[in-house]
């Protein structure tokens, strides 16, 4: 047997659409070739709560499919022949499960989403028998929903499509939209119309159903059908009732779309298959060209003066940055020392004033740690302060530079407080009792001498004599207290001194490591944004380059696009000539 | 509350006198305060709006007296409340209609939505047991939907049934039994669909405009359920009616609009200042909008009103774990079916004021008991520390 005319041009079509990345349209179409011959596939398809599965079950006569408020399964669920009812569920990786019809339902719930791939169900009913699978399929939602997906893969090896749409209300937007779509991949389409029984005016949402359909250019047929009433009338086995459900007619157009020659109804079906894979492939490319043509359409003359006002941009910028560091720097630099200066001043102010009152030997103990932990604060304020304005030149700089860009990692070197030492206590003597005793004996001494000559030369009285012992005793009182004063200053005088010197020390230390911190941010700010101007001043070197060198090929790319294009219009043009000859004239590909 | 909000909305004034556009803006929140509260009734074409708020408003019951009901209200129209319509519970419906508001105070304070399953009794082909599954769906949805949880409600109505019912005359009542009184076996036939009801072949004298005007006013639904109802012991035209309004969820829904929305008019109504000011701070930003920012999540913060409503949809919707006897003390307390200190108590609206009181008291101890249990999940105790606090307020009115 010879191939069919029409797998040439299927097989060319799918192998554009494997080149230009549409595996799912090259999937459709390898599914339309390899479809096994024989059988006729009707798909039910429609929105949810449209009555889907009423209309399956009332065609069927039997409730195979779910219906009310129980969950429709999210595979689509396909209904054969078979002598003995039974349900199977296909896996994803093929395998096949066999079920309960009756519990099909639930065990379909049960299966964690996405571990299906179908569920095949046979039942013994006469209408089957020549072939004929319906095929119910999970409602359509939102168009990137998996669920709406299966649906939609349905139409690859469908024959026929049911849409089901109910009476409550015309057809929306969106139905219409799925209508237009099945139309272009399914030749024979109906618009079945449910719940004519509890709608009043179904007969007026069927004339703008036609009307809708007809003016988007989509050819089928509205059927009012009710399914309730069909079940009446299968009950009562009323012909007349049955008449009026409208169901006979659905099924006689059933039966039409089983009746069909396989062999024509195969090179019909890859025709149009072809021409709606080509035709949304050329949709594909054209938005491609578009997007190429965009480019395209800026020439080389603007865009270099664009890369040179860019080039201009950033040699001002890099002026700009530079500027501004190094004035900030400066400032800082100035500031910061000045702080330090400041801070420790006011503690020198306090050392003075607690040594002009105070006796270092009683004041001390408080005095040393209190000095200790408020030039640690001092210090460490300043720090902080220093850190928070060089995080903030960073930030200016970085924003002169031009925003967009990252910030360095400043890590600014905390004040290292450990290295306050101590300040050791100066070496101040007391006043021992001993030595009291020495001086009180030294002034003793001189105050007898001097009143004993007094009194030996005005009264005769001798050398020593209680007078004179007792401005001795006067004598050594006072020098004892002067002597204690005279030390008190000198070692005021001293502990003064020690606690200048160390807070001198710890201004010089710290005020230098304060310097070289700054310092080491300004560095840090220079290389990074060095670098970035580099970096950004080769960048724009290459698009240079690259606009120069890209417009030649932007060209072919479009001219390839275009070429494509024509390829497809014609692949789209053969599968039309093809589906003509299959009987059918096609229309004509939508501008 | 309302004076805070008063002050706030002064203060923001200030801020943007500069901004015709936002200062207007803000006027007409301040204006609204004075106004009636505004239930906007919302939903996707063909949902049965216009039906549903004619149902509730020609409905002159106190509940809903203070109250605007708008039909559709245009986007941009300032309203307090929405009660949205559906025609199913799809995710992917629910979803495209229940956007996330921008403002956080709007999030943290979402407390002005229904939701409602419009057409129920389309449900499940309209079988009889139709309103029946329609309450179910909508019940299952507000326990398990996480897109249905944050309203206050999920409501299955039959709009068209609801308002056939509340306007039906003695006329229609007298047909209706009259049809009732043909043996069932000869009408079933001429009830299975529309078609066959208008069938000139119908027994009976009555002509088939009359018979179509009676379908398209209750539907063929709610024309078999009255003949049902009729037939099982509706003997009169005011019985049927009620049965009927009852059936079809719309006093449900009444009831719902006027716990949570009627009864917090206040609340609601400072709320929609509060937003609108917080989309005017959105939009043009100014230097001290901060400020101003905090004060609303301030107000976010402490308005108790915002707290019960979210929890008597908590509890409501299922979502907590109290079930039974105490979750109806809880939703009362909290205010469910009225505000007053005796409605709240569930006491006679003359009631002694002591035993208001001393019930008060009572109502304080046992909740504080519930919500220091230490063997109780802390949500469980949050929960009760809410239903505390509601009752500490309605003492607090006897200080």
């Amino acid at each position: 047997m010879t191939a069919p005319p029409w797998l040439e041009v299927l097989d060319e079509t799918l192998a554009a659409c494997r080149t230009h990345g549409r595996e799912d349209l090259a999937l459709r179409l390898l599914r339309r070739r390899d479809r096994p011959s024989g059988g006729t596939r009707v798909a039910v398809l429609g929105f949810p709560k449209q009555g889907k599965g009423y209309l399956v079950n009332a065609v069927l006569n039997a409730p195979v499919c779910a219906v009310g408020d129980a969950p429709t399964p999210a595979v689509p669920v396909e209904i054969g022949y078979a002598a003995e009812p039974a349900a199977t569920l296909i896996g994803r990786s093929d395998e096949r499960i066999p079920v309960a019809v009756e519990r099909m339902t639930g065990e379909i719930g049960a299966r964690p989403t996405g571990s299906l791939r179908r569920v095949e169900v046979g039942v013994p009913r006469e209408l089957l028998s020549a072939g004929l699978v319906l095929v119910d399929t999970p409602a359509i939602g939102d168009p990137r929903s998996a669920r709406t997906a299966a649906a939609l893969d349905v139409l690859a090896d469908a024959d026929a499509v049911v849409l089901v749409s109910d009476a409550t209300t015309p057809l929306n937007s969106a139905e219409l939209a799925l209508a237009h779509h099945v139309r272009t991949w399914c030749p024979h389409v109906i618009l079945a119309l449910t719940k004519i029984d509890v709608c009043p005016s179904w007969r007026a949402v069927a004339e703008k159903d036609r009307t809708a359909l007809s003016d988007a250019g989509i050819d089928a047929r509205v059927l009012p059908v009710s399914a309730t009433v069909r079940q009446a009338a299968a009950k009562t086995g009323d012909q007349e009732l049955n008449a009026r459900s409208g169901f006979p007619e659905l099924l006689s157009w059933i039966a039409e779309q089983v009746a069909r020659p396989a062999e024509r109804s195969s090179a019909l079906l890859a025709a149009v298959s072809v021409r709606a894979a080509a035709a949304e492939l050329v949709e594909t490319l054209r938005t491609r060209a578009e997007v190429a043509g965009r480019d395209a359409g800026v020439d080389q003359t603007t865009l270099l003066h664009r890369a040179q006002r860019k080039a201009d941009d950033l040699r001002k910028r890099n002026t700009r940055w530079q500027n501004l560091l190094s004035d900030e720097i400066a400032d800082l630099l100035s500031d910061a020392e000045f702080d330090l200066r400041e801070r420790t001043r006011h503690i020198v102010e306090v050392i003075d004033e607690t040594f002009d009152r105070g006796d270092p030997i009683k004041v001390w103990d408080e005095f040393g740690p209190w000095l200790g932990d408020t030039l640690t604060k001092a210090v460490e304020t300043n720090y902080a302060w220093a850190a928070e304005r060089a995080e903030w030149i960073a930030q200016a700089v970085a924003v002169s530079f031009g925003e967009q860009y990252d910030q360095p990692d400043l890590q600014f070197v905390d004040a290292d407080a450990e290295l306050i030492g101590e300040v050791r206590q100066p070496r101040i003597e007391g006043f021992k009792i001993g030595q009291k005793m020495f001086t009180g004996l030294r002034g003793s001494y001189g105050g007898v001498l001097m009143f004993g000559l007094i009194t030996n030369i005005s009264m005769g009285l001798s050398m020593f004599n209680p007078i004179s012992a007792a401005a001795g005793v006067a004598f050594a009182a006072k020098t004892i207290s002067d002597e204690g004063g005279m030390r008190l200053q000198r070692r005021q005088a001293v502990a003064k001194m020690t606690a200048q010197r160390h807070v001198d020390d710890v201004f010089l230390r710290f005020s230098k490591d304060c310097r070289d911190a700054i310092r080491g941010v300004q560095r840090k700010l220079r290389d990074h944004f060095t670098a970035l101007a580099d970096e950004l001043s080769e960048q724009l070197a290459r698009e240079r380059e690259t606009i120069i060198a890209g417009s030649a090929e932007r060209e072919r790319r479009t001219v390839r696009l275009r070429r494509e294009i024509e390829r497809l219009a014609s692949l789209h043009q053969r599968a039309g000539e093809l589906g003509l000859l299959a009987g059918r004239a096609p229309r004509e590909l939508p501008a | 509350m309302t004076e805070d909000v008063r002050g706030l909305l002064a203060d923001a004034f200030s801020l943007y006198r500069g901004s015709p556009r936002a200062a207007g803006l803000l006027r007409e929140a301040l204006d609204h305060l004075e106004q009636p509260l505004r239930v906007g009734i919302t939903g996707a074409a063909g949902t049965g709006k216009s039906t549903l708020a004619a149902a509730l408003g020609d409905w002159p019951t106190r509940a809903l007296r203070d109250l605007a009901l708008l039909d559709d209200p245009p986007p941009g129209t300032l309203t307090d409340a929405t009660v949205r319509l559906f025609r199913h519970l799809e995710p992917d419906e629910l979803a495209a209609a229940l956007p996330t508001p921008r403002s956080a105070f709007a999030r943290q304070t979402a407390v002005d939505t229904i939701l409602v399953l419009a057409r129920a009794d389309e449900t499940g082909a309209g079988r009889i047991d139709a309103l029946l599954t329609a309450k179910q769906l909508a019940r299952r949805a507000w326990r398990e939907d996480p897109l249905c949880s944050g309203s206050q409600g999920v409501i299955a109505v039959a709009g068209q049934l609801a308002y056939g019912a509340r306007a039906f005359d003695d006329d229609e009542f007298e047909l209706l039994a009259a049809f009732a009184a043909v043996p069932r076996e000869e009408l079933e036939r001429y009830l299975i669909s529309v078609d066959s009801f208008t069938d000139p072949a119908f027994p009976g004298p009555v002509s088939v405009d009359t018979r179509r005007s009676l379908v398209s006013r209750f539907g063929l639904f709610g024309v078999r359920l009255a003949l049902t109802l009729i037939r099982t012991g509706c003997d009169s035209r005011l019985k049927l009616s009620a049965e009927l309004v009852r059936r079809s969820g719309l006093g449900e829904l009444r009831d719902t609009i006027a716990g949570c929305f009627a009864a917090r008019a206040d609340a609601l109504k400072a709320r929609t200042a509060v937003v609108r000011l917080e989309t005017v701070l959105q939009a043009e930003p100014r230097p001290h909008g901060d400020r101003l920012a905090a004060r609303v999540e301030r107000f976010a913060a402490t308005a108790h009103d915002f707290r019960e409503l979210r929890l008597i949809a908590d509890i409501r919707g299922g979502r907590t774990a109290l079930s039974g006897d105490p979750a109806e003390e809880a939703v009362q307390l909290l205010g469910a079916q009225g505000t007053a200190p005796e409605e709240r108590l569930g006491l006679a609206p003359d009631a002694d004021p002591r035993e208001v009181y001393a019930a008060g008291i009572d109502a304080v101890r046992r909740w504080r008991h519930e919500a220091e249990r230490p063997d109780r999940p802390p949500a469980e105790r949050a929960a009760a520390h809410v239903v505390v606090r509601s009752a500490e307020g309605l003492l607090a009115l006897f200080a």
